[in-house]
C-alpha cells in the first residue's frame, strides 16, 4: 500500500512538472510516507506535526516526533514548523531534497507563520498540495479498502456496547465513553471526531436557528441526559491505519419504535436499496443524486448544508460529494469509477412525526458496488 | 464566561491596533475559540487551512464560519456568522460580505495555504498578508485568572480518571471510559500508561470547556515534584531551566487552549523567559505537571485534588 501511493504521488508530482512536495498535512504525510499521526487535539497536532518532503523522484524524508511506525521514507529528526527556531533546519532540509537552485516549482499544503516570516521557499512558485493529492487519494487500492473495511467493522462492533448503554438517564459523554473504551479494547486509538449523540427535535425549528432553515446536525457541543422516547442520531468515526469509518444510525431511547418512526426507516431501507443499485462504473454522482430522489417520493432526502453521499478515505469527509451545493452540472459531469468510496447517508424526514438516519459505506466495484460493513442491523428498528 | 469571552476578544483586537492588521483570519480552532468563545464540533488532527474566523478591527466584530447558532456565545450574533459550504465560489460571497474585510489593507493569517493566498488577493484586492501566528501566540501567553481556573478544573477532571485506575485494573479503556463519567471525551495527548513490575504510570491530558489539563504519576503513589517544576518561576530562563532539568528529554511548554508558545527543551527557547501569568507543561522526562508561572513557588494546577 505504501509503495503504491508514494508511486502515484511521484508519477503526479511528475506529471505536474513539480520539483516535489512538503507536506505538513497529517492525511498527506499518511498518503506519502505511510506514517500515521496521532488522533489528538489539533493544537497537539499541529506543533508535534510530521513533515514529508517528496522528491519527484528519489526517496522521501520524514521529519517526525516519537515513533514513525512501519514507513518507507528516510527518517530524520523532529522538527517544530511551529517555532521560528526551526525554520533554518526545514530550509535546509528542503534544499537538500527539492533543490535550492532558481526555478524550483514546489506544492505544499500549509505554510506556518516560521516558515513565511524566514521566506524559506525563496523564490520557488509554490502551489497547492491538496491538487496535487486529492485526484490521486480518489481510486482507493484494494489495501486502502481493507483499511476502511476493517475500520468499519471495529466501530461497529463498539457502538452495540454505546446502543445498549444509552438508557433513560444516561448522559452523551457517558456513552461516548463507552464506545472509546470498546474501541480501545480492540486496540484502535485514533479516534477522529467527538462521537455524536445528538437528540433530535421532532420539528425542522425545534432545534437551534440554522442559515437554511434545515435541522442543525451535527452541533457537537451539547451533553444530553436521555430521555425515554429521545430519537437520537448517532455519528461518530476511528481510524485504521488512517483510514477513516463513518458511523451512522437512529436510536430511541428507553422504548421501541412506535409505527411512524418504525415507517420512516421502512422508507430509508427503500432509499438504500435504490442507492446501491444505482451506484456503479460510469454512473455520474448526478444519476445517485436523482436516484435518491426519486425513491423518496420526489423530495431531497439529505439535509441543505451535507450530501447524500460523500467519499472516505484518510479523511473522513472526501470527494465525490453527491447532492452538495458544487450544484447538479458539477454532479452530472462526475463519473463513478471503481475504487471510489461513498458513505450514503439518505435521510427520512417527517416534519413534526420523526426522522431516520443512517449510514452505509460502499466501494464502486468493477460491476456495481459493494458495501463494507459487518452488518450489525439497525436495531431498534430491524426485528 | 462571557467576562472572560469579551476580555480575550479585546485583547486579541488590542494587539491587531499595535501591529496595525485590520482583519485576522483564523484557521486554527483554538485559535478561533480564544477570539471568539464560540463552540464548535471537535474533530482530531490537523485539518487544512481555511477561513473558519474572521476578526474586523474597524468593527470590533468576531465572524465565525457556522450554519447555525448552537454553541454561539452571548457576545455574538447571529449576523456575526456565515454558513458551511462545498463551492468555493460561495464562500468568496460570504466572506465579502463581511463588513471591512474587503478594503483591509493588511490581513494577518494563523497559518496560509497557496490556494488562501490567490482567494485573499481576490477578496482584498492589494491587501497585504502576514504572518499572525506570532500576535496570537503573544495574547495567549500571559492567562487571565479565569483561564487559569479553567485549566485547574481541567486538571481535576484528567485526576477522575486517573483515580478509576488500580494496579491490577490500568487500561487506557479504563482511562476513557471513566473521563466520559466525568464528561470529558476530548484528548488533548493520547493517554499514557506504562506497567513494568506492578508499577503502573500515567499520563492523561484533555480539553474541558476550551481549556487543556492533564495529570501523570503512579498509580497508588505520591509523586514528589521534580526540580524542574520548582524552577518554573517568573524570570527562570532557558540556562536556568535547562541546569534544573539535568539531562535531555525536558520539554516545557505553554497550556492553555490545547498546545502553546513557549516550546522550550535542549535545543529550543533559548531566548525565551518564563513571567507571572505564564501556564506551562513541564515534563521531566519522567513525570508531567501543569503550573502556573508567580513570582514565587509555582502553583501547580495538576496537583492531586484532596480525597
Amino acid at each position: 500500500m505504501r509503495a503504491d501511493r508514494l508511486a502515484r504521488l511521484q508519477a503526479q508530482l511528475v506529471a505536474d512538472d513539480l520539483s516535489g512536495a512538503v507536506l505538513l498535512h497529517g492525511p498527506h504525510v499518511t498518503y506519502a510516507t505511510g506514517h500515521v499521526p496521532e488522533a489528538v487535539d489539533a493544537s497537539h497536532a499541529t506543533f508535534k506535526r510530521a513533515v514529508a518532503i517528496v522528491p519527484a523522484e528519489g526517496t522521501p524524508r520524514l521529519h517526525v516526533h516519537g515513533d514513525a511506525g512501519e514507513v518507507d521514507c528516510e527518517i530524520a529528526g523532529p522538527l517544530w514548523p511551529e517555532l521560528d527556531d526551526d525554520a533554518d533546519a526545514l530550509q535546509t532540509s528542503i534544499g537538500e531534497l527539492l533543490g535550492a537552485g532558481r526555478g524550483r516549482r514546489i506544492a505544499v499544503d500549509s505554510v506556518t507563520g516560521a516558515m513565511a516570516r524566514a521566506r524559506i521557499f525563496g523564490d520557488a512558485t509554490l502551489s497547492d498540495a491538496s491538487r496535487v493529492l486529492g485526484p490521486i487519494r480518489l481510486h482507493k487500492t484494494d489495501d486502502e479498502i481493507a483499511c476502511i473495511e476493517r475500520s468499519q467493522f471495529e466501530t461497529e462492533a463498539a457502538m452495540e456496547d454505546a446502543r445498549n448503554a444509552c438508557r433513560p438517564g444516561a448522559t452523551r459523554s457517558e456513552i461516548a465513553g463507552v464506545f472509546l473504551a470498546g474501541m480501545r479494547k480492540q486496540g484502535a486509538t485514533h479516534n477522529e471526531i467527538d462521537p455524536i449523540f445528538q437528540v433530535m427535535p421532532r420539528h425542522r425549528n425545534g432545534g437551534p436557528r440554522t442559515a437554511n432553515g434545515d435541522v442543525a446536525f451535527p452541533t457537537g457541543i451539547e451533553n444530553s441526559t436521555f430521555a425515554t422516547g429521545d430519537l437520537v442520531w448517532v455519528d461518530a468515526g476511528h481510524a485504521f491505519e488512517g483510514y477513516a469509518s463513518d458511523y451512522g444510525r437512529t436510536w430511541i431511547v428507553g422504548r421501541e419504535p412506535n409505527d411512524q418512526e418504525r415507517s420512516c426507516f421502512d422508507r430509508w431501507s427503500t432509499i438504500m436499496e435504490a442507492l446501491t443499485d444505482v451506484v456503479q462504473p460510469g454512473a455520474t454522482l448526478g444519476d445517485v443524486g436523482r436516484a435518491a430522489v426519486a425513491a423518496n417520493n420526489g423530495k431531497r432526502p439529505w439535509l441543505a448544508h451535507f450530501y447524500v453521499a460523500h467519499g472516505v478515505g484518510l479523511e473522513s469527509a472526501e470527494m465525490p460529494m453527491v447532492g452538495s451545493d458544487l450544484g447538479e452540472e458539477f454532479d452530472s459531469g462526475y463519473e463513478l469509477a471503481p475504487g471510489m468510496i461513498l458513505v450514503l447517508e439518505p435521510i427520512v424526514w417527517d416534519e413534526g412525526i420523526a426522522s431516520f438516519r443512517a449510514e452505509e459505506i460502499v466501494t464502486v466495484t468493477d460491476d456495481g458496488c459493494r458495501v463494507l460493513s459487518s452488518h450489525p442491523g439497525y436495531a431498534p428498528f430491524d426485528r | 464566561m462571557t467576562t472572560l469571552i469579551t476580555a480575550r476578544r479585546d485583547r486579541v483586537l488590542a494587539a491587531m491596533a499595535d501591529r496595525d492588521i485590520d482583519v485576522l483570519v483564523l484557521g486554527r480552532q483554538d485559535d478561533a475559540n480564544y477570539a471568539t468563545g464560540m463552540h464548535r464540533l471537535w474533530t482530531a488532527g490537523t485539518r487544512p487551512f481555511g477561513a473558519g474566523c474572521v476578526v474586523v478591527r474597524s468593527t470590533g466584530r468576531t465572524h465565525v464560519l457556522s450554519g447555525w447558532d448552537a454553541g454561539l456565545p452571548e457576545t455574538m450574533t447571529w449576523d456575526d456568522l456565515y454558513p458551511s459550504t462545498w463551492n468555493p465560489r460561495v464562500m468568496s460571497g460570504y466572506l465579502s460580505a463581511i463588513p471591512g474585510l474587503t478594503d483591509a489593507r493588511r490581513i494577518g493569517v494563523d497559518e496560509v495555504s497557496p490556494s488562501f493566498e490567490r482567494a485573499a488577493a481576490r477578496l482584498a484586492a492589494g491587501a497585504e498578508i502576514v504572518p499572525a501566528d506570532d500576535l496570537m501566540a503573544s495574547v495567549r501567553r500571559h492567562k487571565l485568572p479565569a483561564e487559569i481556573e479553567l485549566i485547574r478544573a481541567a486538571c481535576a477532571t484528567a485526576w477522575r480518571a486517573a483515580q478509576a485506575l488500580s494496579a491490577d485494573g490500568a487500561s487506557d479503556a479504563t482511562v476513557v471510559a471513566a473521563l466520559g463519567q466525568a464528561g470529558a471525551t476530548i484528548p488533548s495527548s493520547a493517554p499514557i500508561l506504562h506497567t513494568d513490575g506492578g508499577v503502573t504510570t500515567f499520563d492523561i491530558g484533555i480539553i474541558l470547556n476550551g481549556y487543556e489539563g492533564g495529570c501523570s504519576g503512579t498509580v497508588g503513589e505520591t509523586t514528589e515534584l521534580p526540580a524542574l517544576v520548582d524552577a518554573c518561576r517568573a524570570g527562570a530562563d532557558h540556562r536556568s531551566l535547562a541546569h534544573a532539568a539535568g539531562e535531555t528529554g525536558w520539554l516545557i511548554r505553554g497550556l492553555g487552549m490545547g498546545f502553546e508558545r513557549p516550546v522550550i527543551d535542549s535545543a529550543h527557547g533559548k531566548n525565551e523567559t518564563l513571567s507571572e501569568g505564564m501556564v506551562v507543561s513541564v515534563s521531566d522526562g519522567r513525570t508531567r505537571n501543569i503550573v502556573a508561572v508567580t513570582d514565587a513557588a509555582p502553583d501547580v494546577l495538576s496537583a492531586r485534588p484532596k480525597d
